[in-house]
């Protein structure tokens, strides 16, 4: 890499040398990841629509396919049922397919491929069959993009037994999140915060997590982003961000504010996640998806469960609407706000027994 | 940068071409979405054709009275690489507003 500094000291006594740090968008942070992945493993490989030539509507496979060659990087016809096929056959064959679905709507038409093939392979042919399959989607809305291109799918495939999903929060998380996604040995979707694709951040190649996190230095399980000792904000994907502003603003009124950015949204890290609401005692969490079987609700059970003797309050839920994702002239209106998420904030602060 | 090429788009009714009447950019312009970019007269109608995106104009097809085939190159646009081939528009960051403030008396317990 043209940023690797060879530096004396422990790194080096490892033998490894430190690669610093840069500030990257998110877009140059997940382009990054994957020319790595392609590079350590030949069995490795990109397409989607638009991947190849073009390297992608966002440009995250930008000048991959020129560098390591169009039978590793190519593009797709617009068929997601095909794409995500095929990778079910190159899977099988050996390969790591790291498809490409463009937007999150149209996973919709490679739905039996993952749910009916891809999550139970390994499972239905007593682990002779894994499926090393990585998915990127770009997920979730805020671009002011038409109908499909704002969905929020995090608990259509959480909710499938053979699949793990993982939604990175800044280009850090996601340099990090899409290299270890991209070497497991299973199903892994990766939904990429669209919206959050060209704010640069730091990115630390050579720690993926602080030194001593209970994660041992692995990107797994959830992470606290900014500690607090009030209330717990949950949240993944890009209300990660937004939950941080909303922390900076309720500091202001004398209230600490903790936030937790789940990560893995399958397995969900149920022990940090209650090692932080047995702190605060009061959480919310925040998504972008609607309401009504949201992963939420999920969140919100594992908490009740660790932490019920403790809890001041039930636990909030600040979310999108039961309705279709909205056109772009609306979506403020749907994503979580600041607002909203200080009034849900507010009703957890206020909440009264009995 | 990147060039993004926006050909004439079918105007409707099975037209398939149409003659350029005025345009109303020049190249080195930087325009909006939704801008005007030229007026162009089909066999229905003379029609304002809004620019499909933001973006600096590198070059224009085509001067007053020359006609353009459906599907051929109107004009191209150079655009930021990290943009190039989007859908949607790149969210701008702004400041955290607020209208909710939060009051509470926590005991510390």
């Amino acid at each position: 890499m043209s940023n690797a500094t060879l530096e004396s000291g422990a790194a080096m006594a490892e033998g490894t040398a430190r690669r610093g740090v840069e500030q990257l968008s998110m877009q140059q942070a997940l382009n990054r990841a994957l020319d790595e992945v392609l590079a350590a493993n030949p069995k490795a490989l990109v397409f989607g629509e638009d991947c190849g030539r073009l390297g992608g509507v966002f440009r995250i496979t930008d000048g991959l396919q020129a560098k390591h060659g169009t039978g590793r990087v190519f593009d797709t016809p617009l068929a997601e049922s095909g794409i995500l096929g095929m990778s079910v056959g190159l899977a099988m064959a050996g390969f790591h397919p790291i498809p490409e679905v463009q937007f999150d709507g149209f996973a919709y038409p490679a739905v039996n491929q993952i749910v009916c093939q891809i999550a139970r392979m390994n499972y239905r042919s007593r682990g002779t069959m894994p499926m090393p399959i990585t998915l990127r989607v770009p997920s979730f809305g805020g671009i002011r993009a038409p109908e499909h291109h704002g969905e929020s799918l995090e608990a259509l495939f959480a909710h499938v037994p053979g699949l793990k999903v993982v939604s990175p929060s800044n280009p850090h998380e996601a340099y990090h999140l899409l290299k270890y996604a991209a070497t497991r040995p299973d199903p892994v979707i990766f939904m990429e915060p669209k919206s959050r694709y060209w704010q640069k951040g730091e990115v630390d190649f050579d720690s993926p997590d602080p030194a001593g996190s209970p994660t041992g230095g692995s990107p797994t399980g959830a992470k606290v982003m900014r500690a607090g000792r009030h209330l717990t904000l949950v949240a993944w994907g890009a209300m990660v961000a937004r939950c941080l502003q909303v922390a900076e603003l309720a500091a202001e009124d004398g209230i600490d504010i903790e936030v937790l950015d789940l990560r893995w949204l399958k397995p969900i890290d149920e022990a940090t996640l209650a090692a932080s609401v047995r702190k605060t005692r009061r959480a919310v969490v925040v998504h972008e998806a609607p309401l009504t079987s949201g992963l939420g609700a999920e969140v919100a059970q594992l908490i009740t469960q660790a932490c019920f003797d403790t809890l001041k309050a039930p636990v909030e839920r600040i979310t999108g609407f039961d309705v279709p994702y909205p056109s772009g002239d609306l979506e403020d209106e749907y994503i979580p706000n600041i607002d909203r998420i200080l009034f849900g904030i507010q009703r957890v602060l206020e909440y009264k027994r009995g | 940068m990147a060039e993004i090429s926006f050909p004439l788009p079918d105007l409707g009714e099975g037209l398939i071409e149409a003659t350029v009447l005025e345009w109303l950019v020049s190249p080195g312009d930087q325009v909006e979405r939704n801008q005007p970019l030229v007026e162009v007269e089909t066999t229905k109608s003379a029609v304002e054709l809004p620019s499909p995106q933001a973006g600096k104009v590198v070059r224009i097809h085509g001067g007053p009275g020359d006609k353009i085939n459906v599907g051929e190159p109107l004009i191209v646009f150079e655009v930021p690489d990290n943009t190039a081939g989007i859908v949607g528009t790149v969210p701008k960051e702004e400041a955290p507003k607020r209208r909710v403030r939060l009051s509470a008396v926590l005991d510390e317990d």
